[in-house]
């Protein structure tokens, strides 16, 4: 059973459609605007401050900028053609990112919505239908989006549809869709399980202003609060970059707990109980030497070794510290499986001294505190728009 | 000879010397949980409810044990919901102690000699060795406490009623037994008794495995103690146990409505968000206590259940009465994986 959440229910999802869009079409940029606007508003972005930043991305100069990329001066680019997307379940605006720069690159879309969505994503498919009522009806009949079931039918029929197919939601999901065969000329755009990682200088932290620890503690928190730090760009393991960093890291948590206090983030016993469980479990195989549990909100825990760090989630407001002397002696415990590594108090030197020694062999972005969560067009390594288009080489 | 014997100030004072005791013991016998308390900072308790505890999901994820591999004598499994499965491993005193402690608990009502004992369950549930349930677990602890065993639903399930009849015939002008899970017994006992007339006045009915599924269906604790004693069955026990905790049951005194705990065990409700102990009357997370775990560090252990103490040193028997009232919901994540699940 489909059910219908966005476009066109009476064409079938794989029939051709005769509607061509560009690349850049201007009645899809023309549309994302308004639901940039309509997601923009104060009373949406007061309830779902994600969606907040889900309308900046939308706004009209951010998705010219994002055409622009897609424009080459070697080849003509045309949009790739169909696309199929699975985003994950439960972090809400993931489905709109992916989509909207699909369809900004004039793609025709089936986005899978999962049945366990969340209410942001209810709010932005609400934004996206009051839209549509007025909008070219091109766009209802080249963007679907869907949700259904344990119904593998469905997903081979739209795998043997698109060029292309775009799988969210880590390595389970990734595998479980695979079975569904391409066709030859169709691709797969992955993103598995990822991890993510923070670091603090603590000469930096020493060296910032007051102000600044706490607006560094507040990027922070939301970073890894407002997924419950499930996002795969949620830091989790902090490294304490320094010698003697005992000081940075209690002055550390003891503003993050003032800050998740402050903005209202409980943890329920549940999740509290996780954590305990994760934390004693991490005790037990020597994973982790100490654990403070000074509120539901904060599980602090002392890891034995940089390797020991956890790479699964271990629940909502969990955090492992380790000590170590540079940047540089995180490159060995580092691997393709790592994501987002956001930083405080380091130099942009630094910084680009750490990714080169990475080589590319993990890390894929590296970012402040407070913009891990930032989607950006380039990501998990990947340039989306140029894999959203195709391109025609054209010699006289 | 009772088991339900010790004021509550009385009992925290042995109990704070034997788990005392029993803390340090399995400090030096496991290595995890030797890990866990130094992690933790624990060096000492001075009072049961500092001591320490350990979720009690934790024997799904870890091999704790407390003695060498080549006395391991039992190993007990339960299987959870989400298909991990609890490992307790007991050597032969602690599985010898186990038993024992559990039948001074259940003679407490049912008296010294073995009764006439109707099942209320089905005995190809107990076919499969390899893959025991709890259910299976429960039925054949508890089996060693009666005699001449009958089996209230037949292979498929479906009630039995000319083995019950018959059961009733030789055994029900005396005291008999009568085990089974609360909601086999609402389903497949209460029922038929009401609808065929049975007379179970002379049962006495211990019955454990929770209240979900009769929840559900609107039929709370005190209904079915009304309903039960409508069809003559007045002598009703419910208890509480988990594998974890193998060989203590806190169990529902003569009255009705509460749960009592042995002299040998206790419970603690914690506050979820202060995880200190609550006063009497408000709801929280439970921890159970029991001296009984020497094999394995499950001498104190953090629930994942709700309840609430109802009274200390004020009911049927001396000590505290609680209720177990229902199950923390399991935390999930909002991540970005697991989004695709397949056909099954």
């Amino acid at each position: 059973m489909i059910q219908y959440r966005f476009g066109d229910s009476s064409v079938d999802l794989t029939a051709p459609v005769e509607d061509r869009l560009t690349v850049g079409d201007p009645r899809v940029l023309d549309f994302l605007a308004k639901v940039a606007r309509k997601l923009l508003a104060p009373a949406v972005a007061r309830r779902h401050p994600e969606l907040g930043s889900l309308g900046f991305f939308l706004r009209p100069a951010e998705l010219n900028r994002a055409v622009a990329r897609m424009q080459r001066d070697d080849a003509v680019v045309f949009p790739r053609g169909n696309v199929f997307h699975v985003p994950p379940a439960n972090v809400d605006t993931i489905f709109v990112y992916s989509w909207a720069l699909s369809a900004l690159a004039g793609n025709h879309n089936v986005v899978r919505i999962s049945e366990r969505s969340a209410a942001a994503a209810d709010t932005i498919l609400a934004a996206l239908n009051e839209v549509l009522a007025d909008a070219d009806p091109v766009i209802g009949r080249t963007q679907r989006m869907i949700t259904y079931g344990r119904d593998n039918a469905i997903t081979a029929a739209l795998s043997q549809w698109c060029d292309l197919r775009v799988i969210w939601g880590g390595d389970a999901a990734v595998e479980a869709i695979r079975k569904n065969p391409l066709r030859p000329s169709a691709r797969d755009l992955t993103f598995p399980d990822r991890t993510s990682w923070a670091a603090i200088s603590a000469d930096g932290w020493r060296a910032a202003t007051p102000a600044s620890r706490r607006d560094a503690v507040v990027g922070f928190s939301n970073d890894a609060y407002w997924f419950d730090q499930a996002a795969c760009s949620s830091p989790r393991t902090v490294f304490l970059v320094g010698s003697q960093t005992s000081d940075v890291r209690a002055e550390f948590i003891e503003l993050l707990l003032e800050v998740v206090d402050q903005r209202g983030w409980a943890v329920d016993a549940a999740m509290a109980v996780e954590k305990r469980v994760n934390a004693y479990e991490m005790a037990a195989t020597g994973a982790i030497s100490a654990m403070e549990f000074p509120k539901n909100s904060v599980t602090a825990m002392s890891l034995t070794a940089v390797p020991s760090a956890p790479r699964r989630w271990i629940g909502a407001g969990a955090f492992p510290f380790a000590e170590v002397g540079s940047l540089l002696e995180l490159v060995p415990a580092m691997n393709r499986q790592d994501q987002t590594f956001s930083h405080f108090g380091f130099g942009l030197d630094q910084l680009r001294e750490f990714a080169l020694a990475l080589g590319g062999r993990g890390v894929d972005r590296i970012v402040p505190f407070g913009q891990a969560l930032t989607f950006s067009a380039i990501w998990d390594g990947y340039d989306l728009p140029s894999e959203f288009t195709r391109l025609t080489t054209i010699a006289a | 000879m009772s088991v339900f014997t010790l004021p509550q100030a009385e009992k925290e004072e042995v109990l704070l010397t034997e788990l005392s005791a029993l803390t340090e013991h399995h400090r030096r016998n496991s290595e995890p949980y030797a890990r866990i308390l130094a992690a933790s900072g624990f060096e000492k308790a001075d009072s049961v409810a500092e001591l320490p505890w350990l979720p009690v999901r934790l024997f799904k994820s870890l091999e704790l044990k407390s003695i060498p591999d080549d006395e391991v004598f039992k190993v007990l499994t339960s299987s959870g919901t989400t298909g991990e499965v609890s490992r307790i491993y007991l050597d032969k005193h602690a599985a010898a102690e186990q038993t024992r402690r559990l039948g001074a608990t259940v003679q407490t009502v049912l008296g010294p000699k073995r009764l006439p004992m109707l099942l209320v369950d089905t005995k190809a549930m107990l076919k499969d060795r390899k893959s025991f349930s709890a259910r299976g677990a429960g039925v054949l602890g508890m089996s060693t406490f009666g005699r001449d065993h009958v089996w209230a639903l037949d292979n498929d399930g479906v009630v039995d009623l000319d083995a019950i009849r018959g059961f009733l015939d030789k055994h029900g002008d005396a005291p008999f037994l009568i085990f089974g899970f609360t909601f086999l017994v609402w389903l497949h006992l209460y029922e038929v008794a009401r609808d065929n007339g049975l007379d179970l006045s002379n049962g006495i009915l211990i019955h454990s495995g929770g209240w979900k599924k009769l929840i559900d269906q609107a039929v709370s604790p005190d209904e079915f103690r009304a309903r039960l004693a409508g069809v003559g069955l007045t002598n009703v026990h419910n208890y509480y146990g988990m594998v974890e905790q193998i060989g203590t049951v806190f169990l529902e005194g003569p009255s009705g409505g509460s749960l009592y705990c042995p002299d040998f065990a206790d419970v603690i409700v914690r506050d979820p968000i202060t995880w200190r102990e609550l006063p009497p009357g408000e709801t929280g997370l439970l921890e159970v206590i029991s001296t009984l775990p020497t094999s394995y560090p499950g001498h104190v252990l953090l629930t994942e259940d709700l309840g609430v103490v109802h009274g200390v040193d004020d009911g049927d028997w001396p000590g505290k009465r609680f209720s177990v009232l229902g199950r923390l919901p399991r935390a999930e994540a909002r991540g970005c994986s697991d989004t695709y699940r397949e056909a099954a």
